[in-house]
């Protein structure tokens, strides 16, 4: 607006062509008076004049606001890619602290290892907990084994491809549904090496199961277990 | 009061935005000590502009927002807002938004090559002992096709011998670990061999393919057996 002040208005202008026209007939002190003496007319009362700063400022301001709203799904998208890596681990963990239990039941810590696991169960394998179970508990118990295992290899399961023939598993719990906000199947790798107290020969087992890790209420708990055969 | 959205929109919003897109850029940065301290400065640089224009505002009664006599340093101030704003997007872009999705994309490229690869290395066919291995070394570095074919030399003359005929189909595969430029894929196979006059004999396989990024592809530089014994 600053600009627009220092034109001459049409008004002034008339004046001054006026004064040069009619200079020699007047009094010369009317030459005197210059248009700076005159009470500026208050240009802001005329409405809101859009100039080129404004319309440059509302261009920026559109600018701001959008790269706001960008900075922000950014922001949320990241949080919620870096949680999904960390929950990811964390299922990592859970299959292979349960896992690791697993492998390393001997003939003494049996019943405290099954009662560790089964409280580290939910769903359909904490209902068929005994009976999943029961053939690695007899296992143990008959061989009178000394068991230590060691996992090799945990990872989050991207691909599965159902054998042709195979006796499909009852993928779906529908009642887990309910509790478990999600579930993840987790592929745990593992060996274990039996000194039974009969044959003086170790025996070495080779474990690959699959883990269904279910996350209730923030708790991650085994749903699931299959030995990949 | 008329001027209120104007010293909102240029002297309270502005200098906000403008220190919040320098945090957020540190935040994506994950404060490295250089952006510490040239953080520090600029957001001093904007709090002196801010008490500046505060204690002008108490003098004069006027301020950037409101001095209809002066737009250009209002410009300014959007612009620089906007800047800062701009900024941050294209840093939130470039350290958030590319690696998130370039992890995503590798994960999906690194199960499917280390699938393939393994299915392959644990196939063999008597009639034409070289295919698979052909297939597997083309997507292996250069030194680990040689160590792969040297060692697998022996093997495949041994079964082409003895007419043995391997196949093998992925069961399940997840990532163990992967960043920017390798990863480790663990891959459960089931592998089929016949050989005449026997039933065929089915194995369980699991197999860890471990891979490294080499001028923007993936190569396999090991497939090891997974299992510990």
């Amino acid at each position: 607006m600053a600009d627009m002040q220092q034109e001459i208005r049409p008004s002034e202008q008339r004046r001054s062509i006026d004064a040069m026209i009619s200079g020699p007939l007047k009094p010369p002190g009317t030459l005197t008076r210059m248009p700076d003496d005159e009470p500026k007319p208050d240009f802001s009362d005329d409405g809101p004049a859009i100039t080129g700063y404004g319309i440059g400022s509302a261009v920026l301001g559109v600018i701001a606001i959008a790269a706001i709203a960008l900075a922000a799904l950014m922001w949320t998208q990241h949080h919620d890619d870096a949680d999904e890596l960390r929950y990811r681990a964390r299922a990592m963990q859970a299959a292979a602290d349960w896992t690791s239990v697993l492998i390393n039941m001997n003939k003494d810590t049996v019943d405290s290892s099954l009662v560790k696991l089964h409280d580290g169960t939910v769903g359909q394998l904490n209902a068929d907990f005994d009976a999943a179970l029961r053939p690695y508990r007899d296992l143990v118990q008959k061989l009178q084994s000394r068991t230590e295992g060691q996992v090799d290899s945990v990872a989050v399961e991207f691909v599965h491809h159902q054998q042709p023939g195979a006796d499909g598993r009852p993928p779906s719990q529908p009642e887990l549904s309910v509790f478990a906000t999600r579930t993840d199947t987790v592929v745990v790798v593992a060996t274990s090496v039996s000194e039974n107290a009969g044959s003086g020969k170790p025996q070495t087992v080779r474990w690959t199961l699959r883990l269904e890790v279910a996350d209730i209420g923030g708790k991650l708990m085994i749903a699931g277990l299959e030995s990949v055969r | 009061m008329k001027y209120a959205w104007r010293i909102l929109a240029f002297d309270v919003a502005p200098p906000l935005a403008a220190i919040a897109a320098l945090v957020y850029i540190g935040i994506t940065l994950a404060w490295p000590l250089w952006w510490v301290s040239a953080c520090s400065v600029l957001s001093l640089l904007i709090v002196e502009a801010v008490v500046v224009n505060v204690v002008l505002a108490r003098r004069d009664s006027v301020t950037v927002g409101t001095d209809d006599d002066a737009p250009g340093p209002r410009l300014v101030v959007a612009a620089v807002a906007t800047t800062a704003l701009a900024a941050a997007v294209v840093v939130g872009y470039l350290n958030w938004s590319v690696p998130d999705r370039d992890l995503r994309d590798d994960t999906a490229e690194v199960v499917g090559i280390a699938t393939s690869i393994s299915e392959d290395s644990a196939t063999f066919t008597p009639r034409s002992p070289t295919v698979s291995i052909d297939r597997a070394t083309a997507m292996m570095s250069p030194q680990s096709a040689e160590a792969f074919k040297k060692e697998f030399a022996s093997v495949a003359k041994d079964l082409a011998a003895r007419n043995i005929s391997a196949q093998a189909s992925t069961v399940s595969a997840g990532v163990e670990a992967i960043g920017p430029t390798a990863a480790s894929v663990a891959v459960i196979l089931r592998g089929t061999q016949n050989s005449p006059g026997k039933p065929p004999d089915t194995a369980v396989l699991a197999l860890r393919v471990q891979l490294s990024k080499q001028d923007g592809r993936w190569l396999v530089d090991d497939v090891s057996p997974i299992h510990s014994r």
